[in-house]
């Protein structure tokens, strides 16, 4: 059984690697590339399993996406959120919110690896 | 009146000394004219009540007493405007004279009148000069003895020698009155020439301290920030004409009031009033701190002020210093805009080439070749490389703008020596050395500090060390050497560097030699931002090296130990 993960990050290349990487350990991938987009997503679609959030996105920001929605409804309590930024203070300041903190430059074997432990084993 | 009489008797004169003497002749002058009158008033009483005296006696005391009057005006005008000593010369001769004609010369001569004579005598030590008394009874000796002739009497020797011994005892009087007053007069010279010179310095320390007080009010009105003096209980008690530009409010709405009227001003922010206020408590305020005054930044620093010329250091106020920060705070508020920019958008296409990179040497597009896996790495490396540098020039570009700040939190060191060994352990093993690390038993379990702070201090020093080392060990220790302090020492058994050189190593762009800079790349940025970081943190950076041997670096840094960390911990 495959999983869904939805990355919601801005860069078209990063969302691209980020999504291969995901993907190649088994994931389902939707991509989203704004806030606004995002909290559409986020608010009517079905919950995902995991979520990779950029922090700064156009128009809403990953901050605002995370404490308004997924931190706040209970839909998203079993949701695994990682977030990723430039910025290693921002990086800190969510680590007690979030499962996992990417401080960018994210390697793509990085957050393969990562995400291969995060997915549940598949069975037999 | 006695303005009138006061100026009759005064004679202006250069000496004081002969004023004096003019002065008191003047004074027996008027005494002897009134005697005279008097004389003169009894004569007419006498003549018109007793019909019977004798008319020749009569006109010879009118004659005399006429004599005598006009005698003392013409001395009387000689004192004033000629000269003291023949006035006074002359009036003693007028009154030997007058004596010598006032009785009988048997009386005169051995009789009750005798005396007369010394009066002029005292009188001319006196008024004339110490040793004219001698003079005098010379001339009165020389009346007696031409008296005594002419009434055919033997000379009487104890007039006469009583006239000398009288001179004597007035020259000795007078003179020792003559010195006391000299002596006096020097004293009071000196005592002139002290007040003088008394009075001048005054005059002068008053003049000084005049110019230094308007210096000091120059200085005050040409300084272009605002300075306010408060005293104690914060009243305003100086405000410079500066301070009116950067309020925008007349001066006199400040001057003179307490401080709490301004901090209640409408157009100031809330935050900056409560931290205004805080600056009014004394509390642990920083030296200076900014404030939003309408659309002004406004820096403010204040300083307290101790005087301590009276016993002991006692406050007697605070200097506050308003300086108007807008352009600054816009300037910078540019500069970390730019650098938040820069720092993101040129990370984000660098991290795709390295994502895409990886993804080629991770063959997830199908089998790669092992040219093509060794340019894949060689492109990772060297994006690693460029964002290393990018991460270098931003720090120093933060802390050139003293942005960078030092946010203290529990820090496990445990945890910072893992996270190091997982970034370093692949870049030192690809080089063939060992890394290698211990924490000392003595150090805390959880201590305050800036964990990445920490982390990129770490990893610049091993970065720095793997760079430099072509065989053998890296090694880093964190340590609790003393008291109140806590280190991280990194060792290697590098190439080391030369004394001369180390000086220099932890300046900005520094590389030894710049040779080295080609073979191991970078922009010799790392241990200066090493050294700032650990400065920032309020601690010290050491280094101890042997050419050909190794290099050590050891750290100290603040020891504190969080509230919440075990009990054993906290007594150190």
């Amino acid at each position: 059984m495959s999983q869904l993960a939805l990355i919601i990050e801005d860069d078209e290349d990063l969302a691209s690697i980020f999504a291969e990487a995901m993907r190649g350990v088994g994931f389902d991938v939707e991509l989203v590339a704004d806030g606004r987009v995002a909290q559409e997503r986020l608010t009517n679609g079905v919950p995902p399993f995991l979520i990779l959030l950029d922090m700064h996105l156009p128009y809403i920001s990953g901050a605002d996406l995370l404490t308004n929605i997924i931190k706040k409804e209970e839909r998203f309590a079993k949701t695994i959120v990682i977030i990723t930024t430039a910025d290693a203070r921002t990086g800190e300041a969510y680590t007690e919110q979030v499962d996992f903190v990417m401080i960018k430059p994210i390697s793509f074997v990085q957050l393969r690896d990562l995400t291969s432990r995060l997915k549940p084993k598949e069975q037999l | 009146m006695k303005k009138y009489v006061e100026s009759l008797l005064t004679v202006p004169a250069a000496d004081r000394d002969d004023s004096r003497r003019r002065r008191l002749l003047n004074i027996l002058l008027l005494g002897t004219m009134i005697a005279a009158l008097i004389g003169l008033a009894a004569i007419g009483i006498d003549s018109l009540t007793n019909p019977l005296s004798n008319p020749a006696e009569l006109q010879v005391t009118l004659f005399g007493a006429i004599f005598v009057t006009v005698g003392v005006l013409g001395i009387y005008q000689i004192n004033r405007r000629f000269s003291g000593q023949w006035a006074a010369f002359l009036f003693l001769l007028l009154l030997t004279i007058v004596f010598a004609l006032t009785d009988t010369p048997i009386n005169l001569t051995e009789g009750r009148s005798l005396f007369l004579f010394t009066i002029p005598i005292i009188m001319a030590s006196l008024i004339l000069a110490a040793s004219a008394s001698f003079l005098f009874a010379a001339i009165s000796s020389g009346i007696i003895v031409y008296l005594s002739l002419s009434i055919d009497r033997v000379v009487n020797p104890f007039g006469i020698i009583g006239f000398f011994m009288i001179a004597l005892v007035s020259w000795l009087a007078a003179r020792s009155l003559e010195r006391a007053l000299n002596e006096l007069r020097v004293i009071n010279a000196n005592l002139d020439q002290v007040v003088i010179e008394r009075t001048r310095e005054l005059a002068q320390a008053l003049e000084r301290e005049r110019i230094e007080a308007s210096r000091n009010q120059a200085i005050l009105n040409s300084i272009a920030d605002g300075v306010v003096v408060f005293d104690t209980r914060w009243n305003a008690i100086l405000v410079n004409p500066a301070l009116r530009g950067i309020l925008e409010m007349p001066t006199e709405l400040i001057v003179n009031k307490n401080f709490s009227d301004l901090i209640e001003h409408p157009r100031l922010s809330p935050k900056s009033r409560q931290l205004l206020y805080s600056m009014m408590q004394h509390d642990t305020q920083p030296p200076s701190f900014r404030i939003e005054w309408d659309r002004k930044t406004l820096s403010i620093s204040a300083a307290q002020v101790y005087d301590n010329s009276k016993d002991g250091n006692t406050n007697i106020g605070t200097v506050t210093v308003f300086r108007d920060f807008t352009r600054e705070a816009e300037v910078e508020k540019l500069k970390s805009t730019f650098v938040a920019i820069v720092s993101h958008e040129l990370r984000t296409p660098l991290n795709a080439i390295l994502g895409y990179a990886e993804m080629f040497k991770e063959a997830v597009y199908g089998p790669m070749n092992d040219k093509q896996v060794n340019m894949a790495e060689r492109i990772i490396k060297n994006t690693q490389r460029l964002l290393g540098l990018i991460n270098d020039l931003l720090d120093q570009a933060q802390m050139e703008a003293g942005r960078l700040t030092i946010q203290m939190a529990p820090v496990r060191p445990a945890d910072l020596l893992e996270n190091l060994h997982s970034v370093m352990d692949q870049i030192a093993q690809a080089k063939g050395l060992k890394l290698t690390s211990e924490i000392d038993d003595s150090l805390p379990e959880l201590l305050n500090g800036d964990g990445a702070r920490l982390q990129q201090i770490l990893v610049n020093l091993v970065n720095n060390a793997v760079k430099f080392t072509e065989q053998g060990t890296v090694h880093i220790r964190l340590l609790c050497p003393y008291q109140y302090k806590w280190g991280i020492e990194v060792s290697d058994t590098g190439c080391g560097i030369p004394e001369e050189q180390l000086p220099q190593i932890f300046d900005t762009f520094h590389q030894v030699e710049s040779s080295e800079t080609r073979v191991h790349g970078g922009f010799g940025l790392g241990l200066s931002i090493v050294k700032q970081l650990v400065n920032l943190m309020g601690g010290e950076i050491h280094v101890h090296s042997t050419v050909d041997v190794g290099t050590t670096f050891l750290i100290t840094l603040p020891l504190v130990v969080p509230a919440e960390s075990p009990e054993k911990w906290r007594n150190l």
